[in-house]
């Protein structure tokens, strides 16, 4: 991206809403402790690290530490190496079971009495499940549904499951210090590379918390020309670019040092990037959603050598279905089939689809019940989907609808903790014992 | 001789204009003397903004920009912006007017009285839209405003049950919103309560008992001291810090003034100096002041922080949010656009007055040096302004509230 960046391009963007809530991974977070007269942990310390709005300083454990510190992960070679992860997240708790529906599990229709989806609008899978219509395109090409997954102690809050998700702590107790696609991108990333995890068009991503590469957030794909790229022949761009780095250049205590630490990592992000994209060729259309607008970012970011491994795309906060659910729920199912059927077709068309993975994650379903109401209140277990190079199909046992928890919740039969490390070992060979605590089992069959 | 410096971080965490104007306004007094001058000062008092256009997003947030860099705005309008991060509701969910209308309740209640802003809140049209009140009914009442209003409004996870919830949400059923009456609200007893519940170990059967119930549990004083301490203090009290001002805001019946008070009237108030960064708004509105020029405000977008449309319930995330890589993108854009548009300075010592202009009077030798070197070699003073003003937005020590 070296042409200037124009104004008019800016307006364009952000009167096209892509990116509704934006502004980085964190990188650094700030600490609460004392330890600093400034207020404000140094960067490197296991506090600075600390997730936000951790009410407690008591023992983080890390994993990696506690299994053998300092010993580097084994080199993902070969392969492994070309791999790549894209993280949908379906924000506000997605209703499993209008997504693969159980149309032919009679106790569902008892359920459901307003917002059932018809058995005419499945696309079935067998006698009792299907997914719902508005998948059409990833059914067709194929969807791996991992079915039941949450937490075996869930919680009611959208933030404390959220917390967890983004942790990879199915039951809020083993308080990591970083975020499981941090811990990923620790195990699978170079060091040196400018982002091994990006999120686009983010809010604070505690996912991408990291020990040892570097996680960042975009908020938009032009933003890297106000910091690299001027010529010299432009007076006062070159002399804002050249004064901002002299501003970051030198390092210093607390807060400042801080901003100093951070304007230097996105200046070299910057330059990064701007050798890194492939300027857009219309040859797949994607739709103009916030999504479509991330996965068409996303697809030039995996299909270069860039050290980008994983890349994060929050969807929105849309699917808290309380209300109008039915509708609401298939306009948002047809806008993620829109969106990721676009960018699978452009894997296709650059040769890349054997190397990219895409899965969802969402912080919890909807209740099993609506009482005769339009929507659906929160919920607990979920189906999980993963699109690509992985085999279609339904995985782990679906909850059981007649035997519901005392808050009338489905049962999970898979902890979210076995769902991530059944993504790490199984697509990148990392390892379960190096990502948690917590010994997840592995889901079999689902990578070939 | 005033200390600039220390006027100048009360002015950041007190008001939403820190030009150097508003320390000149200042003037000869002490840092505690500005203190008390801002809790005394009187709420300033716009008009309505005119709504009824097909831009009346923009109209709404463009006005309370307006207001809020208004030179006489003080505590009580940090006030009303802390209510709203707290207290949310969102333009993604309720009209332009029912936006209006709850931030004129935030305007009434933001020093008044806690008990009675989370009664009338929690049956404002707006919040019942936001958060599913609307047309819930007993015999299938919505939960999202009875957990919410427990969880993030005034007591904090882990301080009631999932009964509560339930209990809460049947209590709370009933109120809709009438669109064919002008949004009125309006409670339909048969749609409500038909019998007295258990909720937060008390009987309950209405709207109040239900809300008063929430005050007095023993968790609410805290917690709403604790975001408060944080908001104005930069980071969360220790227990201690947190215990005493939850004693006089409980022993006050829960009233704000005096809550806020003790909050900016104890001594980490003033120590706090420099410990975390600017939001997006504050950013916005101070960068604004020392650029002199209308910013537009679609750059909140992106930056992440727009009034009246909070991301979700939880209001915006904690300041940690700010230090990232996407928030220096954002920045450099806002600054590096807008740095065209500003005033020229015609002194001989421009970097000093720009960096008074922003009412930065402690600035690393680092960055002076940094200032110093971009303008060698520029010799228009126009092209100097440019460059100063983008560099002086960009700088860390502008980041920082």
């Amino acid at each position: 991206m070296t042409a200037s960046f124009s104004r008019r391009d800016f307006l364009r963007w952000a009167s096209a809403g892509a990116g509704a809530a934006t502004v980085g991974a964190t990188v650094w977070q700030l600490g609460h402790g004392t330890s600093s007269p400034a207020g404000l942990a140094a960067p490197d310390t296991t506090a600075a690290r600390a997730a936000a709005g951790s009410s407690t300083t008591a023992a983080r454990r890390s994993p990696r530490a506690a299994a053998s510190s300092g010993e580097p992960a084994p080199a993902a070679t070969g392969e492994l190496g070309d791999r790549r992860l894209v993280v949908i997240e379906l924000n506000g708790g997605n209703d499993g079971l209008s997504t693969l529906v159980p149309y032919g599990v009679g106790a569902y229709y008892d359920l459901r009495t307003a917002t059932a989806v018809d058995a005419e609008n499945v696309i079935s899978l067998d006698d009792e499940f299907g997914f719902h219509e508005n998948l059409r395109r990833l059914s067709d090409r194929g969807i791996a549904a991992v079915q039941g997954v949450g937490s075996h102690t869930p919680d009611g809050s959208h933030f404390e499951m959220l917390r967890r998700w983004w942790a990879g702590d199915p039951d809020g107790n083993v308080g990591y210090d970083s975020g499981f696609l941090g811990r990923l991108a620790d195990a699978i990333g170079d060091p040196a590379a400018a982002a091994v995890a990006l999120s686009i068009g983010s809010g604070t991503s505690p996912a991408l918390i990291s020990r040892k590469v570097s996680t960042l957030a975009l908020p938009n794909a032009d933003a890297v020309g106000y910091l690299t790229g001027a010529s010299s022949d432009d007076a006062i761009r070159s002399a804002f670019q050249q004064g901002f780095r002299r501003l970051t250049a030198n390092s210093a205590e607390g807060v400042i040092g801080r901003l100093r630490d951070i304007g230097r990592q996105t200046s070299t992000f910057a330059a990064t990037l701007a050798s890194m994209r492939t300027e857009g060729d219309d040859a797949v259309e994607y739709p103009g959603s916030t999504l479509g607008n991330g996965l068409r970012l996303a697809a030039d970011l995996v299909s270069s050598d860039n050290g980008v491994r994983i890349v994060h795309l929050p969807m929105g906060s849309d699917f808290d279905t309380h209300e109008g659910h039915l509708d609401r729920h298939a306009y948002l199912l047809d806008e993620l089939d829109a969106a990721v059927d676009a960018f699978l077709g452009d894997l296709d068309r650059r040769g890349l689809s054997d190397r990219v993975l895409v899965m969802t994650t969402s912080e919890f379903g909807r209740r099993a019940g609506d009482k005769g109401a339009n929507g659906l209140d929160h919920g607990t277990a979920s189906t999980a989907m993963m699109f690509g190079p992985v085999n279609a199909g339904r995985y782990a046992a679906h909850p059981s609808l007649t035997s519901l928890d005392e808050n009338d919740n489905l049962v999970a039969t898979v902890g979210l903790d076995s769902y991530y490390a059944t993504v790490a070992e199984g697509w990148f060979g990392v390892p379960a014992s190096e990502l948690f605590d917590s010994a997840p089992e592995l889901i079999p069959g689902l990578f070939a | 001789m005033a200390d600039n410096a220390l006027l100048a971080h009360v002015l950041r965490r007190l008001t939403f204009s820190s030009s150097n104007h508003a320390v000149e306004a200042a003037g000869e007094i002490d840092a505690t003397e500005l203190v008390e001058r801002l809790l005394a000062a009187a709420p300033v008092q716009p008009d309505d903004p005119e709504l009824g256009t097909d831009d009346d997003y923009s109209v709404l947030i463009r006005w309370w920009l307006n207001t809020m860099a208004n030179p006489d705005a003080a505590v009580h309008e940090r006030m009303v912006w802390f209510w709203h991060g707290h207290l949310t509701s969102s333009l993604d969910k309720a009209e332009p007017a029912l936006m209006l209308r709850q931030h004129r309740l935030l305007r009434e209640h933001a020093l008044g009285n806690f008990r009675e802003l989370l009664q009338a809140i929690t049956i404002d049209a707006a919040m019942l839209t936001w958060l599913d009140g609307n047309y819930s009914h007993a015999w299938g009442p919505n939960e999202n405003y009875a957990r919410e209003v427990m969880e993030l409004f005034a007591l904090g996870r882990g301080n009631y049950s999932e009964a509560d919830v339930r209990a809460g949400a049947y209590l709370l059923s009933g109120w809709y919103v009438d669109d064919e009456n002008a949004n009125e609200v309006i409670f339909d007893p048969e749609d409500g309560p038909q019998e007295a519940r258990d909720f937060l170990g008390r009987s309950a059967g209405s709207v109040t008992e239900v809300i008063d119930a929430i005050c007095d549990h023993e968790a609410c004083a805290p917690y709403i001291a604790g975001k408060l301490y944080e908001h104005f203090v930069g980071h969360p009290p220790d227990d201690d810090v947190r215990g005493a001002l939850a004693e006089e805001f409980r022993s006050s019946g829960l009233d704000i003034t005096t809550l806020v008070g003790a909050v900016v009237r104890h001594p980490s108030f003033l120590e706090g100096r420099m410990n975390r960064p600017r939001t997006p708004v504050e950013f916005f509105l101070a960068a604004q002041a020392v650029l002199e020029t209308r910013l537009e405000h679609w750059v909140l977008e992106p930056m992440g922080q727009v009034p009246f449309r909070p991301p979700n319930v939880a209001g915006w995330p904690g300041t940690a949010r700010w230090l990232t890589a996407g928030a220096v993108f954002t920045k450099v854009q806002l600054a590096y656009d807008s740095s065209w548009d500003t005033v020229t300075i015609e002194s001989d010592d421009p970097v000093s007055e720009v960096l008074s202009k922003a009412n930065l009077f402690e600035v690393s030798d680092d960055t002076r040096a940094a200032l110093d070197a971009a303008i060698r070699g520029i010799e228009a003073r126009r092209d100097r302004s440019t460059v100063l003003h983008g560099l002086v937005v960009s700088s860390p020590e502008f980041s920082i509230a």
